[in-house]
């Protein structure tokens, strides 16, 4: 079959022959992948430019193929103002989270959050005296969830959102 | 058990004549009689607004519509911050749906108190922890407001002061205060409705809304507010009442957790006690606000309590618990 398409390509083929060549080149993916290949290098032998089109689309499926890269452009970042406000932004995260738990009221390791990040003195000198050991701090979330039935998935029991029967859906 | 068909909300004028009718004007100088009829007004009168709740360092919005519908209390809550959902209650049912997980559920309410609905006792029985006296009157969200002070007669809890609404004794503003005199949490209208064009359109019910029968799964109760646990808080700190008595299904737990729940009418706290895995050797407590949280091991045992309360309160009562005899 790759002599015929060959043949074909090189006009040595009659009209009968070159029909059913051209009809079975396109008959399959692996057939048609050839004829490019083939037009490719007789191109290429030749000194003239690729045959553009078969190319083209090949990678262009290949690329759609790829997964996506979702990330900011380097450029971003290269910019002063890129610089200071993710620096900023990291502070103020570490800050938040480092308050987020001296709120909780853990206070878990207070010696190693001081020693990470200065900022970080203030609110957990904020909590009383009365935080003797770290305290568990998930845990306390579930329990004020059930204190004060505050809704939460695991805390409410499953309704069944049931359709009504057939008759009764006309109402 | 099915808990609601269609007509839940049919028409809601019947309820906002009582509304008005319970609003009759209390004696101007009794505070208990203050007291008694800030919390009738909770569930009588009908109110439509959003408050602000703030203890310690949390904040939070949430939107309240309730109408009381032939004796029956209607309410819609929606919390406006963090995930959204909402909690319809019908007296002491309360239905929470979550429209991302599609999923409605369902808990009885036992030691849920919404704004402004936050006394649980009698007036009397309130005034036996802490002294009630009439404070100044001023104008909050365009409404006269009578402030009710409650000091605790001793310092197993923190003082109160509501301010009342002149004309229906609706609760508009509250806040808890620390040995300190410092504001620890408060409660505020930010936006407020009163009477019968309030919550109309707010308290379509949901089971209407989707014109569909939420069944219960039907799952054993052993949620029940009842049960016995075997455990129990021996010489309760002065004014403490237990209201409830359960078994709940914490996140995380293979075997339920026993709940005993008190109150003094105005602060509650419960009282958990669950088998300790790994066993503990350390105690732990925090306090944020007017929360407070105390857990100590107890042989293979974990207590921990948990309540609006100071933290010494947490730690007394945690000390006497002690298997039911």
């Amino acid at each position: 079959m790759t002599q015929e398409i060959s043949s074909l390509m090189d006009g040595e083929l009659g009209a009968y022959e070159a029909e059913r060549a051209i009809r079975s080149c396109c008959a399959t993916s692996e057939s048609a992948q050839k004829w490019q290949e083939y037009h490719l290098i007789s191109d290429v032998l030749r000194g003239g430019r690729p045959h553009p089109s078969g190319t083209a689309e090949r990678v262009r499926r290949a690329l759609g193929a790829e997964p996506a890269i979702v990330a900011r452009p380097r450029r971003a970042l290269d910019t002063t103002f890129g610089r200071v406000a993710l620096a900023a932004a990291a502070s103020v995260a570490t800050i938040g989270v480092v308050g987020w738990i001296g709120s909780q009221g853990g206070a878990d390791a207070p010696g190693a959050m001081v020693a990470k990040n200065p900022a970080a003195v203030q609110p957990v000198a904020h909590k009383p005296a009365a935080v003797a050991v770290p305290a568990p701090t998930a845990d306390v979330q579930d329990y004020l969830a059930a204190h004060r039935q505050i809704p939460s998935p695991d805390l409410y029991r499953t309704v069944t959102n049931r359709a009504p029967a057939a008759p009764a859906a006309a109402r | 058990m099915r808990v609601a068909g269609s007509p839940v909300a049919r028409r809601i004028l019947p309820a906002l004549a009582l509304g008005f009718a319970c609003s009759a004007h209390a004696a101007p100088n009794d505070p208990i009689a203050w007291l008694a009829r800030a919390a009738q007004a909770a569930r009588a009168v009908t109110y439509e607004g959003v408050y602000v709740h703030t203890n310690g360092e949390r904040t939070s919005t949430v939107r309240i519509a309730h109408v009381n519908h032939g004796g029956e209390e209607h309410e819609r809550i929606e919390p406006l911050d963090g995930a959204s959902m909402e909690i319809v209650r019908r007296n002491d049912e309360m239905y929470c749906r979550f429209p991302d997980a599609k999923t409605v559920r369902l808990d009885p309410r036992i030691t849920n108190r919404f704004f402004p609905a936050i006394l649980s006792a009698s007036a009397e029985t309130i005034a036996a922890s802490y002294d009630v006296k009439l404070g100044k009157s001023e104008r909050v969200l365009g409404h006269e407001c009578q402030w009710i002070r409650l000091d605790p007669r001793d310092d197993l809890r923190f003082s109160q002061r509501l301010c009342s609404e002149l004309s229906t004794g609706l609760i508009l503003r509250a806040k808890v205060l620390n040995g300190q005199r410092q504001v620890i949490e408060q409660y505020t209208f930010t936006d407020l409705r009163i009477g019968p064009q309030a919550a109309r359109a707010d308290l379509k019910s949901i089971f209407r809304a989707h014109g569909r029968q939420w069944l219960t799964d039907g799952q054993p109760r052993d949620e029940t507010a009842n049960a016995d646990t075997g455990w129990t808080v021996v010489r309760a700190p002065q004014g403490f009442q237990k209201v409830a008595e359960l078994k709940r299904t914490l996140p995380g737990r293979a075997q339920p957790v026993s709940q005993i729940v008190l109150t003094d009418g105005v602060a509650s706290l419960s009282v958990f006690v669950e088998a300790a895995a790994p066993p503990r050797t350390v105690e732990s407590s925090s306090e944020d606000g007017t929360t407070a949280f105390y857990a100590r091991p107890m042989g293979e045992q974990l207590v921990t309590v948990l309540g609006e309360v100071p933290l010494a309160t947490a730690q007394l009562v945690a000390r006497n618990v002690a298997r039911r005899p």
